[in-house]
């Protein structure tokens, strides 16, 4: 038996080599891709679908690494730019490193499914697709290769002072015991406020009023290296390249980790100008960790109220994700989580009116070791936001305790005897490999389904009458069957972009009047005095744009729309 | 009359632009480029070294210039002057040249603590359309903007339809008119004000025509972003020309990474519109960050057991933090953070009381140089500004000086000493004496005085106890009111700038417009209310200039200024040290506290030889106030009798220090 299946394995196995020397390019997804691996994928991708592919660095970090861009789009269907464009990147924050794996498996299914799948084709075909599978190229990189913790290279790699003490960057974590990460601290402490949990001796829960205790928290593992009697509390860092963009940015005094100013970073500068020169982009997708969250802005009551038909759109596709991705809640971040300031995505919303979502990929709740259909009870204490017991549980015997390094003793230099253990690195934050394609898979399918939802519009004339002394009135459609408009309402009254534009062109034809028409049955239109035969306005989700205009004269004409964020149209009619 | 008097204009402004440039002002100004050439070439005395550094290129392919004039101490703290960054001020900009002059070769005493960064043309594109023909009042950079949202970018600027040289405005008499000439003076135009039984004859239009044909004249003109407001503190988004979002614009962000690069910048000084000396920049602005009491969020509230509608005392709210989180060393800026509190809007009381002193000096240095004639308000800081992020983010010590506008013209003194009051003295009252007058007296001066109808005594009364309002205010709403008033409507700097030089008004004349019609052309020249005569150029800028120097000697300085040792017993030892800021400001300012910037200066001892039994071998140090603010420092050493203790001083922008002491009981003072 053993035997048998080993066998068809190797078969397996030389099927899979011929079908990548047909240059069928395959991502695997059982492991992470560290900084280089990132790289090699891109422009293996590349390699395998040069057609279909643009690959590009858009600058270098402040470390002086690449900042790798591909687009996905099909020329022989048009130019990018011609086609609504869908923005997604992923590891904003170094730390949030399966964000990566999205955005790479995202490419790869696309491109795979490319021609065997009717539906991906179409989709590619009249999409464009722009990814940077790594923003923060810098910290990404030093989570694989420099010791660290799941919560330690969000941020982008410019010193800063934060403990206020005129040094930068003096005083971060240190690897004391040498095993390559950076674990906690505790010290035996009869006065301390922890104990061990009598279930699991590797949990530790507050002591109740009176109690004794055993265990004083010290914080993450390092040494005090400035001096200043304190440990670790100024590391690496510290620009939060999440909330360094330009949409009422605040200095770092209200919003910490702001930067110097609104793209002051080299990253966000460099990618902010490449959005900026991709004006079709009506949506984007912003990876993170963690939390099992679809969140749209506002994330500060400083950027307003959205307009309702918006909210309509972000409603629409927020509760579709969160079927797509069971378990997560599609929420407001200002509102039901914290104040950001000078974030990404309220940057493309408020200040370029894209919609957008961030996705916090895994949540530590799928870390489950219970029954299905009933709740286990939950633990009191919780330890890292899921409780403590059934996260070891669940590494005990699903994960064969790979998640956990146990505590050890340790001779501190400054704190003498003390103990290092806890979560590792690859935790936490990031799913065990086994449920990591899942992950890619079911988030990538969001970024799809909304794909599909881009703008689309259908020109169609409504009738042509003719209207007495030599003029006929010319009714025209536009629709759009999808649940992104062709721009959205923020960008519609701030007057961020041209708006969409009908025009009536004909060589022996002179245009009386034209406007929109506000109520089709009722014959109600409100009349443009300048310029008619050019109408600008926009076509909304699901809905229509009605344009009519009243014309003299005869033989062919044609009608154009044209859209930054949509397909350009035309459509001949005789009058 | 009123014909010749046009005619007499005509022939006028026919005689003066054969003679004179395209501004009607014969002062020669450097061009942006002519600028940089200049400053690239300049000379210097010997022992000054002056060099140019290039912070950006512009859209229009113009540099923006940074000159270092450094002498006898090019390590030392550096002020940093900043002309004409809305790129409208020709005067500034010429201040700044002057300026540069003067450090490289007479005012050598002037580098001997500080070397000098100098932008003599913040805003080298829009200052160059100063020097274009015709002449037209837009001082935006070059950067392509579509301002009107059609399917074309700049297609809809002026033309010189009269070919006089000069954008002005159009009048075309309409029934839908707003606009009527001002009876006193029919070269000028105000706005028909119906309540007063003035009917609307004229509507008015840039000079140009609809290129583009949607119905509208000159609304896509070329350029551009005005980057004097494209700083990030209080940036507007959505206007038409303060740009995309803060800092999107080369000119800004040049400066900006200069300043971050640069962090020994100790002050900013700018030549422009702003005058922050003749008054103290506004307080009062409103913004949460500036109160004493905040709310807590709802959600955190419950947990804590707070009442979400209720609003805490930060101080109660620390302690309660701290204990909550078991975090001693939360600050009152991560709590304020925390509380999602925005940034400062107002400038911060312990800076006001320096500025208000700086103020008085410079209004006596103003009437000593004979320069203290009544004229137009200044302009105040705007969002956006230089001078708001230099203050309020950058957190150093800004000045603003504007060198001139235009004088107020002389009034007769109308029935204002009805009521035994007048506006001057209503300014020096208290609210509480102007109350006492009791309401008939209030009501015979406001009546007096044009105040507006609804200014009755019994509601200027209530405002007045009800802190809305307070005497000194309302001197100047009453005063701006009057000044209109007395022009017959007319716009006040119109009036002004009639008064200062007639022929800055080019008379209406009748032209055959395109799409309008039958229209007049006419009206204000450009810029024409930011130049000054073209004599009084150099005596404006002599006799101000040296207040710079003025300023340059406010910088805070700090030195070890004492130390005390004092034996504990056998071996050990305390050590008291005083930091003192000799310099009249503050260290950093307490703007620049909130602000976290810049850095905080440190004291550090020696460790050599020594064991600190309590303390930190390098201490941050605190807010220092000017004229011998201290601040001490102690540590609890245990060493031989005798040894020697080497103390030294850092800071980023007030200077460094140094000092070797005896560990044996006694005093050092310096």
């Amino acid at each position: 038996m053993k035997k048998l299946s080993l066998i068809f394995a190797i078969i397996l196995l030389c099927m899979l080599a011929t079908s990548v020397s047909s240059e069928k390019l395959r991502l695997t997804f059982d492991h992470f891709y560290d900084g280089q691996a990132v790289i090699d994928a891109v422009h293996d991708l590349h390699k395998a679908y040069p057609n279909l592919t643009t690959l590009q660095s858009l600058g270098q970090s402040e470390e002086g690494r690449d900042i790798w861009q591909l687009t996905i789009n099909n020329p022989k269907t048009g130019k990018d730019t011609e086609k609504p464009g869908i923005y997604v990147d992923g590891s904003i924050h170094g730390n949030e490193i399966q964000a990566t794996e999205v955005c790479l498996y995202l490419v790869w299914y696309l491109l795979d499914s490319y021609d065997s799948n009717p539906v991906i084709t179409k989709l590619v075909d009249s999409r464009a697709f722009y990814i940077i599978p790594i923003v923060n190229v810098d910290s990404r990189w030093h989570f694989f290769t420099d010791a660290g913790d799941y919560n330690i290279g969000r941020t982008g790699m410019v010193p800063y002072d934060d403990d206020r003490d005129g040094l930068l960057d003096e005083d971060g974590p240190d690897d004391i015991d040498g095993d390559g990460q950076i674990l906690r601290m505790r010290i035996k402490d009869p006065y301390g406020n922890w104990k061990s949990h009598p279930d699991d001796a590797r949990v530790m829960v507050r002591v109740k009023d009176g109690e004794q205790g055993q265990w004083t928290r010290l914080g993450s593992e390092g040494i005090d290296n400035d001096g200043d009697g304190q440990i670790n509390e100024d590391g690496p860092g510290y620009l939060d390249m999440n909330r360094n963009w330009g949409f009422k940015w605040q200095p770092p005094y209200v919003q910490s980790g702001a930067g110097d100013f609104p793209m002051s970073g080299k990253v966000t500068r460099a990618v902010s100008s490449f959005i900026l020169s991709k004006p079709n982009i009506c949506f984007n997708f912003a990876f993170h960790n963690s939390g099992g969250l679809i969140v749209r802005g506002p994330g500060s009551k400083l950027a307003g109220m959205y307009p309702p038909q918006d909210v309509k759109v972000y409603d629409y596709l927020g509760h579709e994700g969160e079927k797509i991705l069971p378990g997560y809640e599609y929420i407001i971040g200002g509102q039901d989580m914290y104040t950001t300031h000078g974030d990404f995505d309220e940057w493309m919303y408020s200040n370029l009116g894209i919609f957008g979502f961030v996705g916090e990929l895994f949540m530590s709740e799928q870390e489950r070791y219970r029954l299905l259909k009933k709740n286990a009870d939950k633990d009191e204490e919780w330890f890292d936001g899921t409780p403590a017991i059934e996260k070891h549980k669940f590494d005990d015997n699903v994960n064969q305790g790979q998640m956990f390094s146990d505590w050890k003793e340790f001779d501190h230099p400054v704190l003498g005897k003390i103990e290092i253990g806890g979560w590792n690195t690859f935790t936490t934050r990031i799913p065990p490999l086994f449920m990591l394609p899942e992950m890619v898979h079911r988030n990538a399918s969001l970024v799809i389904f909304t794909a599909q939802q881009a703008p689309e519009v259908n020109l169609e004339l409504i009738d042509i009458t003719d209207i007495g002394n030599g003029l006929k009135r010319v009714r025209v459609r536009a629709h759009n069957g999808n649940a992104i408009p062709s721009l959205s309402a923020q960008a519609v009254r701030r007057d961020i972009y041209r708006k969409d534009m009908f025009e009536i062109t004909g060589g022996s034809i002179e245009v009386v009047s034209g406007g929109i028409i506000s109520d089709l049955h009722m014959d109600r239109v409100s009349p443009k005095r300048n310029r008619p035969e050019v109408i600008f306005s926009s076509v909304p989700a699901f809905g229509t744009c009605e344009v009519q205009w009243i014309v003299k004269g005869s033989g062919s004409a044609t009608i154009s729309y044209s859209a930054i964020k949509a397909k350009n149209l035309k459509l001949s009619i005789k009058l | 009359m009123k014909q010749t008097g046009k005619l007499f204009a005509f022939l006028l402004l026919a005689t003066l632009s054969v003679s004179l440039s395209v501004h009607g002002d014969p002062y020669n100004y450097l061009s942006p480029n002519e600028i940089n050439e200049r400053l690239k070439s300049l000379k210097t005395a010997s022992g000054v070294s002056a060099t140019t550094h290039l912070l950006a290129k512009t859209a229009g392919e113009r540099e923006l210039l940074l000159l270092e004039i450094s002498g006898g101490n090019p390590e030392g703290s550096a002020i940093l002057v900043v002309a004409n960054m809305e790129g409208n001020y020709p005067l500034a900009s010429e201040a700044a040249v002057r300026l540069s002059e003067l450090l490289a070769n007479d005012w050598q005493e002037m580098l001997n603590n500080h070397k000098w960064y100098i932008v003599p043309v913040g805003n080298p594109d829009g200052y160059a359309r100063f020097f274009s023909s015709p002449s037209s009042i837009n001082y935006t950079n070059n950067r392509s903007v579509n301002s009107d949202m059609d399917d074309a970018f700049d297609e809809d600027g002026p033309e010189d339809l009269n070919k006089d040289g000069f954008i002005t405005i159009i009048r075309q008499p309409h029934p839908e008119g707003k606009w009527i000439e001002v009876e006193s003076n029919p070269m000028l135009m105000k706005k028909a004000d119906a309540a007063k039984g003035e009917t609307g004859k004229y509507r008015i239009f840039p000079e140009g025509i609809d290129n583009d044909g949607d119905g509208k004249i000159n609304e896509d003109g070329p350029g551009g972003v005005n980057p004097g407001h494209n700083f990030p503190h209080d940036f507007q988004h959505y206007t038409s020309t303060d740009g995309l979002f803060a800092a999107s614009e080369n000119e800004a962000r040049g400066i900006l990474e200069f300043c971050f690069e640069h962090t020994e910048i100790a002050m900013v000084i700018t030549f422009g519109r702003v005058n922050s000396l003749k008054e103290v920049p506004k307080s009062g602005r409103k913004a949460e960050a500036d109160q004493s009491k905040y709310k807590v969020p709802e959600r955190w509230a419950k947990r804590i057991g707070l009442d979400p509608e209720k609003e805490y005392p930060i101080k109660d709210l620390l302690a309660l933090a701290r204990d909550y989180t078991g975090y001693k060393e939360l600050t009152e800026d991560q709590l304020l953070q925390w509380l999602g509190v925005g940034a400062a809007v107002n400038p911060a009381k312990g800076d006001l009381s320096y500025w208000e002193e700086i103020s008085e000096k410079y209004n006596e240095f103003i009437k000593e140089a004979g320069l203290d004639g009544k004229r137009l308000d200044p302009q105040g800081f705007s969002s956006g500004s230089i001078e708001e992020w230099s203050y309020y983010q950058y957190g150093v010590p800004t000045f603003a000086m504007d060198f001139w506008t235009l004088p107020e013209p002389e009034k007769e003194e109308k029935k204002e000493e009805q009521a035994g009051i007048t506006l001057d003295s209503l300014e020096n009252m208290t609210n509480d004496q102007f109350i006492e007058l009791g309401e008939e007296r209030i009501d015979e001066f406001l009546k007096a005085n044009d105040a507006p109808s609804m200014y009755t005594a019994t509601m200027v009364i209530s405002a007045l106890k009800g802190g809305m309002m307070d005497t000194k205010k309302m001197a100047k709403f009453m005063r701006k009111n009057k000044k209109k008033d007395d022009a017959g409507g007319a716009d006040e700097e119109d009036e002004a700038l009639f008064a200062y030089q007639p022929d800055a008004f080019i008379a209406w004349q009748s032209y055959n417009h395109p799409t309008l019609g039958k229209v007049e052309i006419g009206g204000q020249k450009p810029y024409a209310q930011l130049l000054p005569a073209s004599d009084e150029v150099d005596s404006l800028l002599s006799k101000q200039l040296s207040f710079v120097k003025e300023l340059a000697e406010r910088l805070p300085s700090l030195s070890i200024s004492r130390t005390v040792v004092e034996a504990v017993s056998s071996d050990v030892y305390r050590l008291d040290v005083w930091v003192a800021n000799n310099g009249f400001l503050p260290y950093p300012t307490h703007q620049g506290k909130r602000s976290q910037r810049p850095a905080p200066p440190a004291l550090t001892l020696d460790e050599n030889n020594l064991t600190i039994l309590e303390g930190c071998a390098r201490k941050p140090l605190g807010l220092i106030d000017g004229s011998g603010g201290v601040e001490k420092v102690t540590w609890l050493l245990q060493g031989v009798a005798g040894s020697k203790i080497k103390l030294s001083l850092q800071s980023l922008s007030a200077g460094t220090d140094e000092l070797t002491i005896t560990l044996t009981e006694g005093e050092t003072s310096r």
